[in-house]
């Protein structure tokens, strides 16, 4: 179906190869998933397959690649369309109809499909994608999740026999994940279908029947996930993210290959590994002994209600102390942004109050609260201007009308914390994803908030870059900043966060300790909120980890089945 | 938040063909440039009103009242204080002036309105569809109404980084002109580089999905001439010629 021969690709003006002599061949009905770190030449290679490169793009190609028989230098994408589909990762760039149905037209308006065919295929995959209610709804209007779908519709809608999906959930909270998956999986089971998913999640692709991974454009595994299942280091070592529940088996002494949470507890326990009731309590003990500092930001009845009329919060209450580090989780379109551009005052609550230390933030404007509350936007594309990464970092600072010597201090200190201390001199828009959402920490920072606000700061990060900007964010924590994230990755908030907001259509849910809540399987489910592997595997346990290291540390092998050895012996950390 | 003015809705308007929607759009310009004298515009200002409340679409008014406020505004204090009469009303207001002043404000303002109608009660896929059976080039047509699409898209990525510099203290509303300006650098850059990677998105996405592949393209939306545009049509020629002997005789 699909044939690569030594295919190489340089970007004009690169350089460095973005694809370097790459060679495979997948087979009709085939479904391939892509892994690499950024960079590594994933959507690079995903553009060669329907022609965007070399067409739209400008470079040096070299090699061939064949679609269906075809050579794509002969063939222009739009040519292909009806044989490729392709989803590009900038998924909002992508709409531009005035309605949800009229936006899965377009495709096959294009290939000339007749009208009552339109109109099935319209009904067909808004039905697939769950948006047939929305219909009539402008595309602008809906949410990042809805928009993701309404993309993948869209292609859909031109049945081609392959579909080329770039990071088609990136912006999806996880039961949306879950349906645009099985979606997928639907598709196939009614037609042959050639399926090439670029995913920075390993743990999704267990399903998939072959896994890519690419290291600086060239191949550097290829095989089934069985076969990449116990390759934990080889993935590691090519900042790949590596099945968390091979990492379990591993860490615990296990050669065995676990389809699914459930399977992984049941083996655990059949291996002879027990709870260790000392471990957990201990656990449990030291959530309750952390130290809770004064209340910084009071939430106290809040509703806003945007000028179309929508309410985006109905009431929502609640207290953020000095030092805590809070995750707030809930489905798209639940009101989480909306509740943090309150908190420095970018939205004013249409009734209620939001209280800094006990005083009113209505009326204060926020150019003056960012120096005590400092909110990272989600995409750092949307506030990057500055030649110099120093520069962009001294801008709020130099606002606040400090002294040259106090900003330098300053940029020099939080470049040091966010890992850019080398940086200052480069031009921020040469840098990685990774390290441009570093450049808008840093510059937050640099102003010295008491509240250091996160909107989803790991969307669109590999696995080394989320773990950096994680472990960022923790090390802020420990050195006494408040933090709150917002996030759909469930398992950033398990290993971060010691709080965890819960929210579902403007209102607060659940609030409380996230080894609490995150013990609370089924009700998390309601919501559409999926746990990671790990809690998976420790609630079946019974035991209260969030993390692997936790489970492992809980976990003991009782002495009778080591061989007659009689001394209990404790797990290791990994 | 929505930022298209498209309003999905049933009325007589929508149901109309895009072509009659354009001819009585332009109609409604010929007729606007026809007068300066106040009377007549505000007449055309009445009869707008009138076509724009059977198509459900005056509630956009208070989206753009402002820009209209402020081209009266400007257009009655420059043309009532520039333009020479004979009957002085105050300092060197004259009342012709005030008249040519307020004329020209109604008849800006009423030709805005009247394509704030237009876009209202039509989607731009009509427009495109209305335009090729105008015998215009399907390609042109959609690069006319990708343009309209645009703006709104523009307005919104405005939005977001304006709330984000602002998160970083950036103050937009104090300081003189020139400090205005200058504190305008953060967003411009960031809104310039973000529109400009869109579109390179956007003409990515177009190929991919097949624009531009087949000479022959169909259409999801039909759109054809019915009584109702014969109506519409006829009443909009009648309302016209009105204008145009009042215009001529007197």
């Amino acid at each position: 179906m699909i044939r690569l021969e030594d295919v190489s690709f340089r970007y004009r003006a690169a350089s460095e190869r973005a694809l370097s002599e790459v060679s495979f061949h997948i087979r009709p009905g085939e479904l391939i998933g892509l892994l690499g770190r950024s960079g590594s030449g994933r959507s690079t290679l995903a553009s060669t397959l329907n022609g965007t490169i070399p067409h739209l793009a400008r470079g040096d190609l070299q090699g061939r690649v064949s679609i269906a028989g075809r050579d794509i230098r002969g063939q222009r994408p739009r040519d292909l369309a009806d044989t490729i589909g392709f989803l590009l990762q900038d998924f909002e760039a992508q709409l531009f109809s005035t309605n949800v149905a009229l936006e899965v037209a377009f495709g096959p308006e294009n290939l000339g499909v007749p009208r009552r065919e339109i109109h099935r295929r319209v009904d067909r995959y808004l039905q697939t994608v769950r948006l047939e209610a929305l219909r009539h709804k402008a595309p602008a209007g809906l949410s990042g999740g809805q928009k993701q779908r309404l993309a993948l519709a869209s292609v859909m809608a031109l049945e081609p026999q392959v579909l080329v999906l770039d990071e088609p959930t990136s912006d999806l909270d996880p039961a949306g994940r879950r349906d645009l998956l099985e979606a997928i999986r639907g598709l196939r089971r009614e037609r042959a279908l050639t399926l090439v998913i670029i995913d920075p999640e390993t743990d999704e692709m267990g399903w998939v029947d072959r896994l890519i991974v690419l290291d600086r454009g060239r191949m550097a595994l290829n095989g089934t996930p069985a076969e990449l299942w116990a390759e934990t280091a080889r993935l590691d070592a090519l900042g790949v993210k590596a099945f968390t529940l091979a990492r379990m088996a591993s860490a615990l002494g296990l050669r065995e290959q676990w389809q699914d949470p459930g399977q992984a507890a049941r083996a655990i326990r059949a291996a002879g590994w027990r709870v260790d009731d000392g471990a957990a309590n201990s656990l449990r003990r030291a959530d309750a002994e952390q130290s809770e500092g004064e209340v910084l930001l009071e939430v106290e009845d809040i509703h806003h209600r945007y000028p179309d009329g929508t309410d985006a919060l109905s009431g929502v209450s609640c207290a953020i102390r000095r030092g805590e580090f809070v995750a707030i989780l809930g489905q798209n379109g639940s009101g989480k942004t909306t509740l943090v551009k309150h908190l420095n005052g970018i939205l004013e609550p249409t009734s209620g109050e939001i209280r800094l230390l006990g005083q009113s933030l209505r009326g204060q404007p926020p150019s003056r609260l960012s120096r005590r509350v400092g909110l990272v936007f989600q995409n750092p594309d949307h506030q990057i201007f500055a030649e110099r990464v120093r520069e962009e970092v001294a801008f709020g600072p130099r606002l606040q009308g400090l002294s040259e010597s106090e900003i330098t201090a300053r940029v020099e200190e939080a470049l040091e914390a966010v890992g850019l201390a080398d940086a200052g001199d480069l031009d921020p828009f040469v840098l990685t994803k990774g390290s441009r959402q570093q450049v808008a920490v840093a510059s937050t920072l640099a102003t010295k908030p008491e509240v250091l606000i996160l909107d989803e700061p790991t969307t669109g990060l590999d696995h080394r870059e989320l773990q950096g900007m994680m472990a960022l964010i923790r090390r802020l924590n420990r050195a006494g900043h408040t933090i709150l994230i917002i996030t759909h990755a469930m398992a950033v908030a398990a290993e971060s966060a010691r709080r965890v907001i819960l929210m579902r259509d403007g209102r607060i849910v659940r609030d409380g300790p996230t080894r609490e809540i995150f013990a609370d399987e089924a009700a998390l489910l309601t919501m559409g909120l999926t746990l990671p592997p790990v809690v998976q595997v420790a609630n079946r346990l019974g035991i209260p980890a969030l993390t692997l290291e936790e489970l492992v540390g809980c976990l003991t092998r009782t002495p009778e089945r080591l061989n007659g050895r009689t001394d209990e012996r404790r797990s290791q950390s990994p | 938040m929505n930022l298209f003015l498209y309003l999905d809705r049933e009325s007589p308007l929508h149901r109309l063909d895009p072509r009659t929607k354009l001819f009585l759009l332009l109609g409604s310009f010929v007729a606007a440039v026809l007068f300066f004298r106040p009377a007549p515009l505000l007449a055309l200002m009445g009869v707008l009103l009138l076509y724009g409340a059977m198509g459900r679409a005056l509630g956009n008014l208070r989206r753009i009242w402002f820009l209209l406020l402020s081209i009266a505004t400007i257009s009655v204090l420059t043309w009532s204080l520039f333009t020479r009469g004979v009957t002085p009303l105050v300092w060197r207001v004259t009342w012709e002036g005030l008249a040519y002043g307020i004329g020209a404000a109604v008849k800006i303002d009423s030709m805005i309105i009247s394509g704030l109608i237009f876009l209202s009660t039509t989607k731009t896929e009509e427009i495109v569809l209305g335009l090729i059976r105008l015998r215009v080039p399907y390609q042109a047509a959609f690069a006319f109404s990708l343009a309209i699409r645009m703006v709104p898209t523009i307005i919104g990525t405005a939005v977001t980084v304006t709330e984000a510099q602002r998160s970083r203290g950036l103050d937009l509303e104090s300081g003189g002109p020139l400090t205005r300006l200058r504190n305008h650098i953060p967003l411009l850059v960031p809104i310039f580089l973000h529109t400009l990677r869109n579109t390179d998105q956007l003409a990515k996405a177009l190929e991919s999905r097949g624009f531009g592949a087949h000479r022959e393209r169909s259409y999801y939306l039909e759109i054809g001439f019915h009584a109702a545009d014969v109506l519409a049509l006829t009443l909009g020629a009648l309302v016209l010629s009105i204008f145009i002997a009042i215009r001529f005789t007197g």
